[in-house]
């Protein structure tokens, strides 16, 4: 018995005694920030440049640590170690982003943008709008990142609307009401988990899959699927983001420098990026991608006006789509006004 | 009360996993019929998954059948054992609590963040599970105690995860071989391999000034991986067979078919073990299950003793590179690479390792001029036909997979079904009423302790990531390592290693995003890497003087360690040139891939 008390001492000491303290070191802030792009890439290449930036610019205040390529874990798993405070940022794409907040879905309705030049300007315009809303769920947004165009990639050709109705087309498990509204208009979803997508290619479960030509080139998709309609479905963005706590904690100046950084950055990814996504196209049309534009724009036009329609007010806050939509006309309307 | 409390934990966890079986038939039927899939169909399943798990682990935990070391049954009775059980119930409580803690933390933010499932069913709700299971294993630790002055001495490890939770900045710092020695000690002693892989986790990052939370977070997400589900669907497949008669049915088949071989007997173990260990997962249960109606018949053959027990000691690990064998699923999960693919791959290096064990058998059949039995074409035959439905499940599987129809996970519910329906209502060697809820519950316990390793193991990876260590490996194996073979051969060498010291799963989780950069960079195939160390981990298991199926062996054949190590040597041999074999020759691995690709 004194034996086994003894032994409780000790265990009791191990496992709850005072444990040996280190002398509070200078307050520097360490940012541990997750992203998804594979490490080496031209985001990764930026976000690792950013870093040094930081550090150059707050004299070492700010250290940033960056673990690409999902090490963290996907987009839902990095929001959350990012509310928990086991991470402080991450450079997100729409998925995580929609996660922490809806009104992001607004860079998500198809055919809604025709082109970069629309797509920044609505960003532009409706960024401090979005920003608030991040700003109240806890993060702060530190610049925004292109992440290129999703096109769609198929087994068959696809000159035309109903030539993709034909085909099996990959919708994301988990958006009952997108693939619903999918089946609505004669498409034949097929809702699969994203890592599914290159078995199922292979088997003939799905046809059709939307991607960016970066990333079809990287996965390597274009062998299964080696048709490529360009119709430019809907931009991919990103941004980067910080939990409002980790921001708080840095002075104004290092904040100002952080900001300056990120806008560096983000105006770096504006040209970087769909100049990659036209040399991936070019690489995959060199081994073997066939690519073809439409022959019937506007009933894609009329579709993606259609989805529009259904997606305002249930995916994207009715506010917002309305904003983006009026600024997206006002620039289609402007170069008329101008000389 | 407390046997209310049981009937309503396995009333959960079995209307879970029949959740997990249906939704994706009914989802492979509406998809086929009306190209559309059943709202949530997906997420519900994967949610399905987490619940069984965790169910499941408290299950484990209140039966004490949570995963531990075999170590601790060597301490003779008396107070010093007592000391160390209490010791390990400590460290248990501890940890369970720790983690019961940082599972809460997960549930808050997500209820905050208002996240949904699928129709209208919130995320929170479902997680819930993690805390609530957590929690029933550290009051079971506790309780599963006898005495009352050691629950009592077990409880403070209860104040301790509490005390580690919210004291944690204090613990910023601090050195991380003291709590990583204890809890090994804690291991060794007894502990649940839980315990040791949690505890070392939660340690690291507080030492880092990382908040514990971040292991739930990633518990979570394996937990929900889209794949995962073909754990416990595969699981309950192979428990709905091996419950009923059908290993007896299979038994006979194999006699018919191989016993007049020379060495037929030993032929016959090696098959049957395999099959066992790919239906069952671990490939101690092999031992445990098949070792005490093999041995005698080996024995009653004319084998000599060290023969049987070698030859069962290591024919307990041959199935885990065959299809549907848990190892692989695991592995592609975490490894990100298509199941499909495993499987296929894995299919040559698991025969080829089943013929070397089988060729041993024969030789040694042969050197002592052992009789036979003849050959006779009416008992195949008959036999083939009485086992026609096990037969069929395989082919069943595999025609769903490869045609497109079903993914991964689908083919695994339907193999579920499939083995529930024959063995409920073809064979009836199952009732409705008497055995299947016993069948689910005793499934969710098996794939609970599992899934409890795998979730720990990847919180413990997710501290590897975020010291950025496979990063720095990467770079270190870059400067110092300059071939392939001379990576390979040091590779052989770790895995032997690592095999000798963590059970399949952990060592799954916590090794493979180590050496996947590694392997990418000498530019072997990722099918190959995932065979290879599978192969090698096998090894490791047989490798003295610490690998888990000699200790397995020992306590089931009742032999002395030392000596089942011995008579496990020549096998040890024999496999290692088919590990060698499998790793220096990857056309054995990637062939059949290859193959498929050319149609």
């Amino acid at each position: 018995m004194r034996c086994a008390l003894a032994f409780a001492a000790l265990v009791g000491w191990l496992l709850a005694g005072p444990l040996p303290l280190r002398a509070e070191p200078e307050r520097r802030v360490q940012v541990r920030l997750a992203s998804f792009v594979p490490e080496g890439s031209i985001w990764d290449k930026g976000l690792r440049r950013m870093g040094e930036e930081w550090r150059r610019d707050t004299d070492g205040r700010v250290t940033l640590t960056v673990y690409p390529g999902g090490q963290q874990g996907e987009e839902a798993t990095v929001v959350a170690k990012m509310r928990l405070g086991a991470l402080q940022a991450a450079s997100l794409t729409i998925l995580g982003l929609a996660q922490i907040d809806e009104g992001f879905n607004v860079f998500t309705v198809p055919f809604f943008y025709d082109s970069y030049q629309e797509l920044h300007h609505v960003i532009a315009a409706l960024a401090p709008d979005l920003e608030g809303r991040l700003e109240a769920k806890g993060f702060v947004l530190i610049g925004w990142g292109d992440a290129g165009w999703l096109q769609v990639f198929s087994v068959k050709p696809v000159s035309t609307l109903p030539d993709l109705k034909r085909q099996k087309i990959y919708a994301a498990a988990g958006f009952d009401r997108m693939v619903q509204w999918y089946k609505a208009n004669g498409f034949q979803p097929r809702p699969l988990a994203f890592g599914d997508i290159p078995q199922a290619l292979a088997t003939g479960m799905i046809e059709a899959v939307p991607i960016t030509p970066v990333a079809a080139l990287f996965l390597q998709w274009y062998h299964a699927a080696p048709y490529m309609t360009e119709i430019g479905l809907a931009p991919l963005v990103g941004a980067t983001v910080m939990t409002k706590k980790t921001w708080q904690a840095l002075s104004e100046a290092d904040r100002e420098a952080l900001r300056a950084s990120g806008a560096r950055l983000q105006e770096h990814l504006r040209t970087a990026v769909p100049e990659q996504d036209r040399e991936a196209v070019e690489e995959m049309q060199r081994r073997g991608l066939h690519v073809s534009t439409p022959s019937d724009p506007a009933a894609w036009r009329a579709l993606g006006d259609h989805f529009a329609e259904l997606m305002r007010g249930t995916y994207v806050p009715e506010s917002l789509f309305d904003r983006a939509l009026a600024e997206r006309d006002a620039l289609r309307a402007a170069p008329r006004a101008e000389p | 009360m407390r046997s209310g409390l049981r009937r309503i934990e396995e009333g959960f966890a079995a209307a879970a996993l029949l959740v997990a079986v249906l939704l994706p038939l009914l989802e492979i039927a509406v998809r086929r019929l009306w190209g559309v899939g059943v709202p949530g169909s997906g997420p519900f399943v994967q949610q399905a998954t987490l619940w069984v798990g965790f169910l499941g682990a408290a299950l484990a935990a209140r039966d004490g059948r949570l995963l531990a070391l075999a170590t601790a049954s060597f301490l003779p009775e008396g107070p010093a054992r007592s000391a160390a059980q209490t010791f390990a119930a400590a460290t248990a409580a501890t940890v369970a609590t720790l983690l019961a803690l940082a599972s809460w933390a997960l549930v808050a933010i997500t209820r905050d963040a208002g996240t949904v499932v699928a129709v209208g069913v919130r995320t929170w709700w479902l997680q819930l599970v993690l805390p609530v299971a957590f929690a029933l294993i550290a009051i079971r630790s506790v309780w599963r105690l006898e005495a009352p002055g050691a629950r009592a001495l077990a409880a403070l490890g209860v104040a301790a995860g509490a005390a580690l939770w919210f004291g944690a900045p204090a613990i910023e710092g601090a050195p991380a071989w003291p709590g990583l020695l204890l809890l090994a000690l804690a291991a060794l002693l007894g502990a649940p391999l839980f315990a040791l892989l949690g505890g070392a986790a939660a340690w690291l990052f507080l030492g880092d000034g990382v908040t514990p939370a971040a292991i739930p977070v990633e518990t979570y997400a394996l937990s929900v991986s889209p794949t995962l589900p073909a754990i416990p669907l595969f699981t309950l497949a192979g428990f709905a067979l091996a419950e009923g008669r059908s290993s007896e049915r299979l038994l006979r088949v194999f006699r018919a078919c191989f016993g007049w071989l020379p060495g037929g007997t030993a032929v016959v173990c090696a098959l049957v073990c395999s099959l066992f260990t790919a239906f069952t997962g671990g490939s101690g249960v092999t031992i445990v299950a098949l070792g005490g109606l093999l041995l005698p018949a080996l024995l009653r053959d004319g084998y000599r003793d060290s023969f049987a027990v070698g030859l069962l000691t290591a024919s307990g690990s041959l199935g885990i590179l065959l299809p549907p064998a848990l190892p692989l699923i695991v592995y592609a999960v975490v490894a990100r690479v298509p199941i499909e693919d495993l499987f296929l791959g894995g299919l040559v290096p698991a025969v080829l390792m089943t013929t070397l064990v089988a060729a041993w058998g024969m030789r040694e059949s042969l050197a002592q001029h052992m009789e036979r039995p003849p050959f006779r074409v009416d008992e195949a035959a008959r036999a083939l036909w009485q086992a026609k439905w096990e037969l069929a499940l395989p082919v069943l599987v595999l025609i769903a997979l490869l045609s497109g129809w079903t993914t991964a996970v689908e083919s695994a519910a339907l193999a579920a079904a499939y083995a529930l329906v024959v063995q409920l209502f073809v064979h009836r060697d199952l009732s409705p009423r008497r055995d299947l809820l016993r069948v689910l519950a005793e499934c969710a316990r098996v794939v609970g302790s599992v899934m409890l390793i795998l979730g720990v193991a990847v919180g413990l990876t997710g501290y590897l990531v975020n010291a950025q260590v496979p990063a720095e490996l990467l770079d270190w194996t870059r400067d110092h390592v300059s071939s392939r073979a001379a990576f390979l051969l040091g590779l052989n060498g770790f895995l032997l290693v690592v095999g000798c010291l963590m059970d399949v799963f952990s060592a799954t989780v916590v090794v493979v995003p180590l050496i996947v950069p590694l392997a990418a960079h000498y530019e072997i195939d990722p099918i190959h890497l995932g065979i290879l160390f599978l192969a090698n981990l096998e090894l490791g298991y047989l490798t003295p003087p610490v690998g888990l199926n000699l200790f397995l062996a020992a306590q089931r054949f009742e032999r002395p360690l030392l000596s089942v190590a011995r008579a496990t040597l020549p096998m040890l041999l024999v496999l290692a040139t088919g590990v060698l074999l499998i790793t220096y020759v990857p056309a054995i691995t990637t062939g059949l891939l290859a193959l498929r690709a050319s149609h």
